[in-house]
């Protein structure tokens, strides 16, 4: 696939300047850029941002040039699970469609809002540069498009280029620094109002457009609509604007730089909003993956502590833990919008990314227990008891590993809580004693109550760390909006309930009548729906909170 | 380079192999730089990699052929890319080589590709079925279309019904062609849209100088002061925009005059957001203060301005002296305060200063444009260009490097292989009595004067013309066109299904920019172009060794051109010649045949000043090199052209006033004497600027001998805020749409769909809406509903709303611009009363592109110019666009985008503002002054009543 080597070239980087004192904001890169590339309808790889300040009469328009910034550090590019996006030696960070397994990560990972789903090719993909126009000597269709020369492409290696005299002869800015991404994009009169997404307030619909329907991802709720003909379906309506534009009211200090200028902002045109990227199927194979880790730590962990093996506990909690992990693999699938593509994850792995190690994880796990447990069915006691020691390893890295992936997601300012790990290592307390302790109240097992006590604990801890996550001061807008979204915005209702009825009732159930095995049932099932519950909120929020 | 795992992984076969060797292409230079476009020695043979399958290096081999865009006025270059595997057009790029655009487009010039695979757009010559309007059609050939159509007009030639014949156009972008074949046909048969457009502002340049546009040369101003938004829009948006920005990076001040926050005056070092149609009086003030503070320009003014005609006419007795023209001037304008600027304006005085101080400076380097906005908007809209091109007159920038020179100087006046005579006659549908001053024809009113029964339209060409939506009244139009007895045929020329097609007798489809010829000059800056616009399949074809006959047999369907079509109608309206209008058409190549278009382009470049040098340096006949590049640059710049000597041969036999220093050769003056020397000047009788209009005072408008502000039919003084009353601005266009061309370009209408009311918060406030909140939107004649926009970027007590949205189609007619189309229904009361709803916003729907199904947004927006009346200045006979509005919040009734209009109060406002005028005839039983432009210029015979009268 590449065919250059880094031998070949010189070092070379390639960026691009945003000239503000030049763009008149009339869109000619965004429609050349759709030429060039045929990009479909709803989804951009570049676009005008436009945002308003000030009072009449002492108010502008501004326009911002928004796409890929090429990063030196580019989080997309860490985060690929398939090494679909990839920096080139040239410095431009670009995309090959058919590895991609459409697991949408990168959209999570990217700070600024430069990927999208081709409805088309159902991959990831975004501003490459014109990579194909640089390898035969051309500007890329944007830069030559532009009647104002507002965009300057070229090598920033090359001291004599244009970019680089103008770099260095110009005050300039990029987008979200504090990010460590190293953007390779760079404006000259960049406007905070226009360059932070939190700092101008966002109406409903642009000035000029309004979004009705799904777009991206979400394009095939719009396609089926005009294959059903005339009738407008609501519920196909319903579900392809999944994602409200986030307002005022709810985000809470999105003016943030209104404090600072006595300003007010708004945005007048945005792209369409892509809706939320992972869904319902995250929230659900972190579930399933707490009790499948969770179930085999606290199932082996009882067992081994028994001298006189009970080894329908052993077959039990592998068992459980097994089909919990088939489960987790199964959601994980489900959630590619490439699901034929799923062993490209294994088969093609870019290691950095934590979805490469969880998915090894996942796999070597799910081979240990297996082996455990032909090799306990086969009376090998010792080859089942001595697996144990990788297995728990691998249990516990299942567990947690999606706190190292949401991480590496750094768009998502909320999910960069140095508390996630431990957030999940609870989950999968919570899960597996929630699973065994069920098995024991239907009398299946008898582990003397021990799984009730740790569910009862598991919820306190989850109580604590969740109470921690929230309450703890954080240092982003983005991040402290969601937590005010939480607590007193949409999922106002949705957390309380996750909390009281997921966690607070059956601990106090649990404390009160722990012996009570339909307390014991209803606790536990409780439990299950209220990490479920929780980890759609943690995983859903943070997704609404605008990056460009 | 692939891991150990995926190695395996693939040769094993558990994945598919991804990993190929493939050759690259080498690049276009050694290093890192990059090129903007290919060089054009590779254009017949391009290779680069498809991004579509891109990082596969798929390689695709194109065909570069340059033609110019078809969507606004501009003609900016652009290259199609011709797969030579396929044989389509793959995208379009700009044109490095043409001297306007200079490479670079707006939004609209790749888009072109969107309107050529458009699902909707229709691919063959079509006839009504049915009653006209019922949305029934059947195919027929081109054949069958064209001897009907000639037989039309042959009938009506022989039968001297010549004034029943008549082509009304759009935006013609086809430098001279149709003046010269409906010449050839002798009718005076040209009717366009510039009196919705830009006659305002035109009649108040011609009263100065003649000319009737700006060109401004923006590039090397110092000031630049534009009543327009040449950042996003208008004559001539990109090469305009890009010359503006130049000149503000090179230090030049841009001072922007408009009500609402435009693109173009939020880039402004001085936004002035004057109340509409009080900008002449702005104008005047800042006048005032140049002459008041001596930053007047002595020379020019002296030189080039008739004042000694001023001082002779208005104070006999007075000595003639320049410095009695300067104190009179003060004392004529001497009311003309910024204070008194800022009362009309609600612009601060003290901006008003120290902008006028800048102009000052700035000297001869002052640019300035004026096109539709304020002119185009007010009741007097002329004065507003008028007073403008004082402060150039004043600063002596008119036709200097970095000022504002005649649109004339900067165009290029075509030779074609035959010029047929001026016509005979004098079409009063289109230049009536009323109107002697009309700069072009009163063609809103057409649908007014068929009702009043001044006459019928045999046959009636549109051409991209879609007034029914575009104009004003378009209720009036609807009726206009469903009737028969008034239109016996309509043609509509069009590429794409248009709310005024839907009325047609006949719709026959017309290229695209990359679809059909035409030749194009624009005063874009201070030099002279041509481009030229070419079929890019019939280009290729032809570079493979074929040659395609007509167009048409290598566009998409059967879809035509307009050159070669009227063409063939025109053989075809005089087969054996014996109406005069088939010696026209043959070639003056081969003597007797047919021209082909081919010959009349041929004809056009070999008589191009330096073009058949130019392409003997490489090898190519004129015609070649215009193939190949798509422009040339006639002229890299003209300056002071008022300066040109009158060479030996144009003066002799010529007479010089003593007095004036008119130059007079049969009759007619051609020149006037300055500083001793006898210089070609203005085309105005003085031949000078004219400061001092005798025309006005001839033709009984004497309070407008000078230039003056009007008071706007819309000034506070008619506006009753208390009543929920407000001036409404219609007149803006955004970057991204073009009237009504641009409705099947899926990625401009996916920017832009709909078209909020602008309302400042302290109006909203008051009438106790919000953005989004539905109000009724009350006109003279009507209503529409439409939601509201709140914003800090208007002026308060302004609404303003963007004319470029609303667009709609029938249930029953033909799927058209359903990238941009509401389906609506219209329900007539047969008293004249319309109502519009719409039953569905915009949806997906199935096609061969994916994307029609993907329609993401349903608002469309709101047609409002369908509510408006008629009101047509009584001197520049400019449609007046800015309404008095009464706005209400919406009726539990109304429903978004609901439009109803009376066109009985339609009539009643067309003849109140017909009651303004003080019709022909003028000075010798004129109808309009000679020396005035007309457009399709008649035999001066004509411009007389006849004796009778």
């Amino acid at each position: 696939m590449l065919i250059w080597s880094k031998s070949k070239l010189p070092v070379m980087k390639y960026g691009f300047i945003i000239d503000n004192r030049k763009c008149i904001g009339c869109h000619a890169c965004t429609t050349a850029c759709k030429s060039e590339h045929d990009v479909p309808l709803g989804v951009f790889r570049t676009w005008v941002k436009q945002v308003e300040k000030g009072t009449f009469p002492n108010t502008r328009r501004l326009f911002s040039v928004l796409r890929c910034n090429h990063c030196t550090d580019a989080p997309c590019v860490e985060i690929c699970p398939v090494e679909a996006l990839y920096t080139r030696p040239d410095g431009i960070v670009d995309f090959d469609k058919q590895r991609c397994i459409g697991c949408k990560s990168c959209m999570q990972a990217c700070p600024y809002d430069a990927l999208y789903i081709d409805p088309d090719t159902r991959t990831a993909a975004k501003c490459n540069y014109c990579a194909h126009r640089v390898d035969v000597g051309l500007e890329p269709a944007c830069v030559v498009v532009c009647p104002e020369h507002a965009i300057i492409s070229g090598d920033m290696d090359d001291p004599a280029s244009e970019i680089s005299v103008t770099l260095a002869r110009h005050q300039t800015t990029v987008r979200k620094p504090e990010k460590s991404t190293k953007p390779n994009l760079f404006y000259i009169d960049g406007d905070e109002f226009s360059l932070s997404p939190m700092a101008a307030e966002i109406p409903e619909g642009n000035l000029w457009s309004a979004q009705a329907r799904g777009v991206g991802h979400y394009a095939r709720y719009t396609e089926r609509l005009a294959w059903s003909g005339e009738d407008v379906v609501q519920e196909l309506l319903e579900k392809s604007t999944v994602t409200e534009v986030p307002t005022n009211g709810e985000l809470g200090p999105t003016r943030n730089i209104e404090v600072l200028t006595g300003q007010h902002g708004r945005r007048v045109y945005g792209i369409p909003d892509k809706g939320i990227m992972w869904g319902w199927e995250v929230p659900a194979y972190v579930t399933t993956k707490a009790i499948a880790s969770g179930a085999y730590l606290l199932g082996l962990a009882l067992f081994l502590s028994q001298a006189e093996r009970n080894w329908s506990l052993f077959y039990a909690s592998l068992g459980i833990s097994l089909v919990f992990l088939l489960l987790t693999t199964a959601l994980l699938v489900k959630d590619l919008d490439q699901p034929k593509r799923f062993l490209y994850v294994i088969l093609r792995p870019q290691w950095r990314s934590w979805l490469v190690r969880g998915g090894y994880a996942l796999t070597l796990f799910g081979g240990i227990a297996t082996l455990q447990l032909a090799a306990g069915w086969l009376g090998w006691s010792e080859v089942a008891e001595g697996l144990t020691l990788p297995g728990v390893f691998l249990a516990l890295i299942v567990a947690i590993y999606t706190a190292f992936l949401f991480a590496q997601a750094r768009g998502r300012d909320f999910w960069q809580s140095p508390m996630l790990p431990v957030h999940m290592l609870v989950h999968s307390a919570v899960g597996g004693a929630a699973a065994l302790a069920m098995l024991e109240a239907f009398g299946a097992l008898s582990l003397g109550g021990v799984p009730a006590q740790v569910l009862a604990l598991g919820l306190l801890a989850n109580i604590l760390v969740v109470g921690i996550e929230l309450v703890m001061p954080h240092p982003t807008t983005d991040a402290k909006a969601v937590v005010k979204m939480i607590l007193h915005g949409r999922y106002r209702r949705a957390f309380w309930a996750a909390l009281g009825l997921g966690n607070i009732v059956p601990w106090i159930g649990l404390f009160w009548h722990g012996a009570e095995p339909a307390v014991v049932v209803a606790a536990a099932l409780l439990a299950l729906w209220g990490i479920y519950r929780l980890e759609k909120i943690w995983v859903e929020g943070p997704q609404r909170i605008p990056l460009a | 380079m692939p891991g150990i795992v995926e190695k395996i992984a693939e040769s094993i076969g558990l994945i598919p192999k991804l990993h190929r060797g493939e050759d690259g292409l080498p690049r276009l230079q050694e290093g890192s730089a990059l090129q903007n476009y290919p060089p054009p020695e590779r254009w017949n043979d391009w290779t680069e990699y498809e991004a579509k399958a891109w990082p596969r290096r798929e390689k695709r081999t194109y065909d570069i052929v340059p033609t110019t865009c078809f969507n606004c006025e501009s003609a900016c270059g652009l290259l199609a890319y011709v797969d030579k595997e396929t044989g389509q057009v793959r995208k379009f790029e700009g044109n490095p080589y043409h001297p306007g655009s200079r490479g670079r487009n707006c939004a609209k010039g790749p888009d072109t590709i969107n309107q050529m695979t458009d699902p909707d757009r229709i691919l063959y010559p079509l006839r009504r079925v049915g009653k006209r309007g019922e949305g029934k059609w059947e195919r027929v050939s081109w054949e069958e279309a064209l001897d009907d159509i000639a037989g039309r007009i042959r009938k009506a030639l022989q039968e001297k019904r010549h004034n029943e014949v008549v082509y009304h156009v759009g935006r013609p972008g086809h430098e001279g062609y149709m003046d010269r074949v409906l010449q050839g046909w002798g009718v005076d048969g040209h009717n366009s849209h510039t009196n919705i457009c830009s006659s305002g502002a035109r009649f108040g340049y011609a009263i100065w100088h003649g000319h009737d546009r700006p060109s401004p040369d923006h590039a090397h101003a110092r000031v630049i002061l534009l009543i327009s938004a040449h950042l996003e829009s208008g004559h001539y948006f990109n090469p305009h925009a890009q010359r503006i920005i130049e000149g503000k990076m090179n230090g030049a001040k841009l001072v922007v005059m408009d009500p609402r926050l435009s693109n173009t005056a939020s880039l402004a070092d001085y936004w002035m957001p004057t109340y509409p149609g009080s900008e002449a009086a702005v104008l005047l003030a800042m006048a005032k203060i140049i002459i008041d503070e001596g930053l007047y320009n002595r020379d020019y003014l002296e030189n080039w301005v008739n004042w000694q005609q001023w001082l002779e006419a208005a104070y006999p007795g007075e000595p003639v002296v320049f410095e009695k023209f300067i104190e009179k001037m003060q004392e004529v304008y001497a009311d003309y305060t910024p204070e008194f600027a800022e009362k009309e304006s609600g612009v601060k005085a003290s901006i008003i200063r120290e902008v006028a101080i800048e102009i000052g400076k700035a000297g001869t380097r002052f640019a300035t444009h004026n096109w539709r906005s304020a002119g185009s908007g007010n009741l007097g809209g002329w004065a507003v260009a008028r007073c403008l091109h004082f402060l150039n007159v004043l600063t002596g920038s008119v036709g200097t490097e970095g000022g504002t020179s005649p649109n004339d100087w900067n165009k290029f006046k075509p030779k074609f292989f035959d010029q047929p005579p001026a016509q005979k006659f004098w079409n009063e549908l289109h230049f009536p009595r009323e109107y002697p001053l009309a700069f072009f024809e009163m063609s809103f009113l057409l649908p007014h004067f068929l009702k009043e029964k001044r006459g019928r339209l045999d046959t009636y060409f549109t051409r991209v013309f879609n007034p029914v939506w575009t104009y004003p009244d378009g209720f009036m139009w609807i009726e206009a066109l469903k009737d028969e007895e008034a239109i016996g045929c309509h043609v509509a020329l069009t590429p794409t299904w248009s709310e005024t097609a839907y009325f047609a007798d006949y719709v026959l489809p017309m290229g695209h920019a990359s679809e059909r010829h035409d030749l194009n000059t624009y005063e874009t800056h201070a030099g002279v172009w041509i481009a030229f616009r070419q079929p890019v399949l019939r280009e290729v074809a032809r570079r493979r060794g074929q040659n395609p006959r007509f167009t048409y047999e290598v566009n998409p369907g059967e879809v035509w051109e307009e050159d070669e079509f009227w063409i063939q109608l025109s053989w075809r309206i005089d087969p054996d010649g014996t109406l005069g209008v088939r010696k026209h058409f043959e070639s003056p190549y081969r003597p007797g045949e047919c021209v082909t278009v081919d010959e009349y382009y041929q004809y056009i470049f070999d008589h191009t000043p330096g073009l058949p040098e130019t392409a003997a340096k490489e090898g190519l006949s004129p015609l070649e090199y215009m193939r190949k590049y798509g422009a040339f640059l006639v002229e890299k710049s003209a300056y002071l052209k008022n300066e040109e000597p009158l060479n030996e041969a144009q003066l002799a036999g010529s007479t010089t006033d003593p007095k004036t220093g008119v130059i007079y050769k049969n009759g007619k003056a051609i020149g006037v004497v300055v500083k001793g020397r006898a210089c070609v000047g203005f085309p105005t009788p003085s031949r000078k600027q004219e400061f001092f209009s005798q025309t006005m005072i001839d033709w009984k408008w004497p309070e407008y001998a000078l230039p003056t502000y009007i008071k706007s039919h819309i000034h506070p003084e008619n506006i009753d805020y208390s009543k929920g009353e407000f001036p409404l601005l219609p007149t803006f266009r955004l970057p991204v749409l073009i009237h009504s061309r641009s409705g099947n370009a899926k990625w401009l209408y996916e920017i832009a769909n709909r078209n909020p009311i602008w309302m400042h918060p302290s109006d909203a406030e008051r009438l106790g809406v919000r953005t989004g909140s539905l109000v009724r939107v009350n006109t003279d004649i009507g209503y529409f509903v439409d939601k509201v926009w709140v914003t800090e970027g208007v002026k308060p007590g302004v609404l303003v709303c963007s004319h470029h949205l609303g667009r709609w189609r029938r249930p029953q007619d033909a799927p058209g611009n359903r990238w941009a189309t509401a389906t609506v229904q219209i329900d007539e009361d047969g008293q004249g009363g319309y109502r519009m709803r719409q039953l569905r916003g915009i949806t997906p729907f199935r096609s061969a592109d994916k994307d029609s199904a993907r329609i993401y947004w349903s608002d469309g927006g709101v047609h409002q110019n369908i509510t408006f009346p008629v009101h047509p200045d009584p001197i520049s006979g400019m449609h007046c666009w800015h309404q008095k509005v009464r706005v209400e919040k919406a009726h539990p009734e109304d429903q978004y985008g609901d439009i109803f209009v009376d066109t009985n109060k339609s009539m009643e406002v067309y003849r109140q503002w017909l009651a303004m005028t003080r019709p022909a005839p003028g000075p010798n039983n004129l109808r309009r002054p000679l020396w005035m432009k007309r457009a399709l210029r008649p035999v001066d015979e004509a411009f007389y009543f006849p004796a009778e009268t």
